[in-house]
């Protein structure tokens, strides 16, 4: 037998709930369609519930002086299927839901819930001006994004506009004085290399430096075979130093450090056109000697420009030699994603103080620089790692 | 209520005359059309099948009847609220009615409007605004315009409410068919209430029908509950405004026997009111005449009121499985100018 | 010869009489009197029946309008001042505004907004409400700033199917003048570049385009090429011809007689800035009357609204930026 709702109606246009009054028929009663089955007051008035169809009162699903809102189900009453059908009931929609058929009226539950408003902004806003020097409009932005321009690659452009912003016209005039000169397209391994380190610029970057002494290093490598490179003997002494303790390659992000789990080193391969970075994993697992296979094939590698993407990305710092290029002292800056990076000079001979003998000695030295993120690592923290790196490097048979 | 003449056997009989019969006959089925209708919808609000407000016309069916039938086609109507009967009596389909107030997208509105605010302004039926007041100076354009065309032989007619007869619009409208000297003819249904508000609170002068002197037009008073004097006085205002006399104001006097709109009870409705000649049923009066002047019988009128009831349930039953208007196929164009339209785009 | 802006108005309503049996003209004193500014003068007696007094009733002015619309004629109501038209308000946006939307029976009246200020015109004869109107869909709302728009806009006004709210602006009526009556017009919905330029937009319409003209000619020996769009509708409003501008110079600004709260100048701004965000140069900006009734004594009047000097002080701001 069809279960047809008896739905709270719409008492008027404000009104969203009534309170029942009284019940004028009782469950188990036979009732005509448009009969008045409950009574319910509102603010402006009161009238009477009527019976949809016709049928027996089956349930009622309310309480006296309880208020409801428009659309709640008050009961049901049961009817035939003509009766039902009759009174413009759908009654395979009515079999389908569970109480029954909500007839013009949205199904909602008897109880509304209370919403509270929630603020959608929080914190003051922040004002908008056009003066200061760093401000890019609109425009600007839409044409340096079409570019393919950084900010960066404004830092040329003396701004004229409020505070020294550049502005469009000045945008503009910049691009087409660029056209006069000779270009040529810039390969995307320079675009890349372009990219890491202007986002490894945006923090601050400081470098200290120690000078070593070499010659351990050098009678070590005159009596190996085969010969491993100035540049592994440092990654493996970092590796080492790192193990003994990782923090110094941990990074800052917002407020949290978060540390390395893995001591993965990676070091510099010039190619053509820019820098490969070949990666060792778990550099302090394994000795000098047998990485050296590795560290070859790395190289290897790279010089065929077919370094796999597995043996590269995901180190925690780097080794950069560029003393092959002759080079005494450099600056290098890390890896946008690290801390850290480790620069060795061009090793010479250098007067060094013995203090035993009482003169200069000649030795094998090369400078030992070490650029970090100042945000997160301090000269003292840096310079203990080098030191450390230097006594290593003095035994060369323990790496 | 014209004397109750005893016949030999006793029993009293309304001694109409007999030329009426025709016309309070037709008038009466309208109304009990109407009456059987505003049932209708009104147990339709109740069990929630309308969207929006229900405003009946109870009470008011003689006076709106007898303004439908007096109406000749080349005339203008523009009803407001409780005119059912007189919007049926015109031609309104009941199709019409209950298309719009179930908001089927085949109704004259197509959504866009509901319940009374309907009409057909082709046809010369103008669908009211809700600002009251406001349709007068339309019917008074439909006939300047006739006028202009140079037509004649027509009337323009439209109600207002005692409560309406308060707004500047009223006025404005009123004297502008004056001094324009249009056939309008108005209907004052002063049903004693405008919403909860007391006829004492809403004009102090002796009566509406006084208001007349002052923008130099006609009136006309009348018993609303009483369809013979509606039927005479109505059909008598419309000839004169016909005849070239201008304005005829029709005051009549009964009393709203529904709440405002279902949404209200009226319980402030003075009880004295509801037991006095005023607060008589038109409609039972009506019927309890067609009766004493041996117009109809019992049966008859039993078959009339079947009838209307399964008019009415065969036009609901069709109305319910019509279509709702579909928003994603709406257009959303206000102006007619298909190239004028201002487009937003939806962010 | 010359005509003047109200001369053109005149001769467009004149037109349309002898053009189109179905359209009169409805207002105040536009009788025998020729209508307070004069803009139907004599028209009742080349056109008898057709150019009437009505009463003083703003409201079943519009109301009978809409009647007459419905029973095919095109009416022309004239309200003696924009300011006194709010009196009909509701006639306008709830009964001929939505008439089209709610019955496809389409409502084609033009109400005719003698708007703006004068020297000495006060709060109540000076109003600009094109933006109150063009706030209700269903209404086109038209500000002709020259005496060509003026005529031919008010003639496109008449024959259109939909209901016409036409901004004349009071003080344009006798200081504008022109050669002669144009032959060919922008239709209504396009705006006009009224004079080209290359470092910063001004968008503005009715009087205000003549006050803007003369800032850019005040810009032009500083080496600033002003562009200056006439919006000519204000509903429809021609984005696309405003964004192409902003395009071609990358600054904006917004110059309306009306009041600042919502109006013309904000959706400009508004659609501009959803639109085309990215041709900003510097931010959009908007100069509107000061943000109080309009006031009588021509020294205050004087500063109540734009003019060339304050037009060209702001566009000289935001060049800067």
């Amino acid at each position: 037998m069809p279960s047809i709702p008896i739905i709270m109606p719409q008492l008027g246009e404000s009104i969203a709930e009534a309170t029942i009054i009284s019940f004028l028929v009782q469950v188990g009663d036979e009732v005509a369609v448009d009969q008045d089955l409950i009574e319910v007051e509102t603010n402006k008035a009161t009238m009477n519930v009527t019976s949809p169809c016709r049928g027996k009162i089956a349930r009622f699903s309310v309480e006296l002086n309880e208020s409801y809102p428009v659309g709640a189900v008050l009961g049901n009453v049961e009817a035939t299927p003509e009766d039902a059908a009759r009174a413009g009931f759908d009654t395979a929609v009515l079999a389908r839901q569970p109480g029954g058929a909500s007839s013009g009226a949205n199904g909602q539950s008897a109880t509304p819930e209370r919403k509270t408003v929630q603020p959608t902004i929080r914190g003051l806003p922040v004002p908008a001006h056009a003066a200061g020097a760093s401000f890019m409009s609109p425009r600007l932005k839409a044409r340096m994004a079409e570019l393919g321009l950084h900010a960066a690659d404004l830092a040329g452009i003396a701004g004229s506009g409020a505070g020294g912003r550049v502005t469009i016209q000045d945008f503009e005039h910049f691009i087409a004085s660029i056209e006069k000169h000779k270009q040529s397209p810039a390969s995307s391994m320079r675009i890349a290399v372009a990219d890491a380190m202007r986002r490894s610029w945006t923090r601050p970057i400081a470098t200290v430096g120690l000078p070593m002494c070499l010659d351990a290093l050098f009678a070590h490598r005159r009596a190996s075979n085969p010969k491993a490179g100035p540049a592994l003997y440092a990654l493996r002494a970092l590796a080492m130093a790192l193990a003994e303790n990782s923090a110094p390659a941990g990074r800052l992000i917002g407020k949290k450090i978060v540390h390395p789990s893995s001591i993965d080193l990676g070091f510099a391969v010039e190619a053509e056109d820019g820098v490969f970075v070949p990666v060792i994993r778990q550099a302090d697992q394994k000795s000098l000697k047998d990485l050296l296979p590795r560290y070859n094939e790395l190289i290897e590698l790279c010089h065929q420009r077919k370094l796999p993407v597995e043996a590269a990305g995901g180190s925690i710092g780097i080794v950069t030699n560029y003393g092959t290029f002759g080079l005494m002292w450099a600056t290098p800056i890390p890896l946008p994603e690290q801390t850290l990076v480790l620069g060795v000079g061009a090793a010479r001979k250098a007067p060094a103080w013995d203090e035993a003998k009482g003169q200069f000695v000649p030795v094998m030295e090369a400078n030992f620089t070490l650029s970090f993120d100042h945000r997160f690592l301090d000269g003292g923290a840096a310079g203990r790692l080098l030191t450390r790196i230097a006594a290593l490097l003095n035994r060369p048979e323990v790496l | 209520m014209p004397p109750m003449v005893p016949n030999v056997a006793g029993q009293t009989t309304d001694s109409r005359p007999s030329s009426l019969r025709d016309p309070f006959t037709k008038a009466f089925r309208w109304m009990l059309l109407a009456r059987t209708l505003d049932d209708k919808l009104a147990s339709l609000y109740r069990a929630g099948k309308i969207h929006g407000g229900v405003f009946l016309g109870r009470g008011h069916e003689a006076l709106a009847a007898a303004v439908g039938l007096a109406l000749r086609p080349g005339d203008v109507y523009a009803p407001l609220i409780r005119d059912l009967a007189g919007r049926l009596a015109f031609g309104e389909p009941v199709l019409d009615v209950v298309r719009t107030f179930m908001g089927s997208a085949l109704g004259p509105m197509r959504g866009r409007d509901g319940n009374v605010h309907r009409g057909r302004p082709r046809e010369s039926l103008l669908p009211m605004i809700s600002h009251l007041g406001a349709m007068i100076s339309v019917v008074n354009g439909v006939l300047f315009a006739r006028r202009m065309r140079n037509l004649s032989g027509f009337v323009g007619t439209t109600t207002i409410g005692d409560g309406g007869t308060s707004t500047g619009a009223f006025h404005e409208a009123l004297n502008q068919a004056a001094v324009e000297k249009l056939p309008l003819v108005l209907i004052v249904a002063n049903n004693l209430y405008a919403y909860s508000t007391p006829t004492a609170r809403q004009f102090v002068c002796r009566d509406l029908a006084d208001k007349a002197i002052g923008y130099g037009v006609a009136s006309h008073e009348l018993d609303g509950t009483d369809l013979a004097a509606c039927l005479e006085v109505v059909g008598r205002a419309v000839s004169r405004a016909r005849d070239g006399h201008g304005p005829q104001m029709v005051v009549a006097r009964l009393l709203r026997l529904c709440g405002h709109g279902e949404h209200d009870d009226a319980s402030y409705v003075d009880p004295r009111l509801r037991q006095s000649p005023v607060g008589q049923d038109c409609l039972k009066l009506a019927e309890q005449s067609l009766l004493d002047c041996g117009w109809a019988e019992v049966r008859q009128i039993e078959s009339w009121r079947e009838e209307a009831a399964q008019e009415i349930e065969a036009a609901v039953a069709q109305v319910q499985r019509e279509p709702t208007p579909d928003p994603f196929a709406e257009d959303w164009r206000a102006l007619s100018s298909r190239h004028l339209a201002d487009v937003y785009p939806e962010p | 010869m010359s005509i003047t802006y109200l001369e053109a108005i005149r001769e467009a309503q004149a037109r349309a009489l002898a053009d189109d049996p179905r359209v009169f003209i409805y207002g105040q004193d536009v009788g025998a009197f020729g209508g307070a500014f004069k803009a139907t003068k004599n028209l009742m007696k080349e056109y008898p029946g057709r150019v009437l007094d009505a009463t003083l009733s703003e409201d079943a002015m519009v109301g009978l309008a809409v009647g007459a619309a419905i029973e095919g004629m095109r009416p022309i109501v004239e309200m003696q001042f924009a300011d006194f038209s709010t009196v009909g308000l509701n006639q306008i946006v709830n009964q001929a505004a939505t008439l089209f939307w709610r019955t496809q029976v389409p409502c084609p009246i033009v109400v005719r907004l003698p708007s703006g200020g004068t020297s000495g015109g006060g709060p109540f004869h000076s109003q600009s409400l094109e933006s109150v109107y063009a706030y209700w869909p269903g209404l086109v709302v038209l500000t002709p700033a020259t005496v060509e728009d003026a005529y031919s806009m008010l003639l496109e006004a008449i024959a259109l199917d939909d209901p016409v709210i036409f901004c004349e602006h009071k003080l344009l009526y006798y200081h504008l003048k022109a050669e002669r009556l144009p032959t060919e017009a922008l239709p209504i919905g396009k705006a006009r570049i009224a004079r080209q330029g290359r470092d910063l937009t001004i968008v503005a319409y009715s009087a205000m385009v003549h006050e803007a003209l003369a800032a850019a000619e005040e810009l032009a020996p500083e080496g600033s090429q002003i562009e200056v769009v006439d919006l000519r509708s204000v509903r429809p409003l021609d984005t696309d011809t405003v964004v192409a501008s902003v395009a071609r110079t990358g600054r904006l600004l917004c110059v309306g007689e009306a009041w600042p709260w919502g109006g013309v100048t904000a959706e400009v701004i508004a659609r501009v800035a959803s639109e085309g965000f990215g041709l900003f140069d510097a931010p959009p900006q908007r100069l509107n009357a000061k943000d109080t009734p309009i006031p009588f004594h021509p020294h205050l009047w004087a500063a109540h609204r734009p003019t060339a000097r304050s037009i060209a002080a702001a566009a000289r701001k935001l060049l800067r930026q």
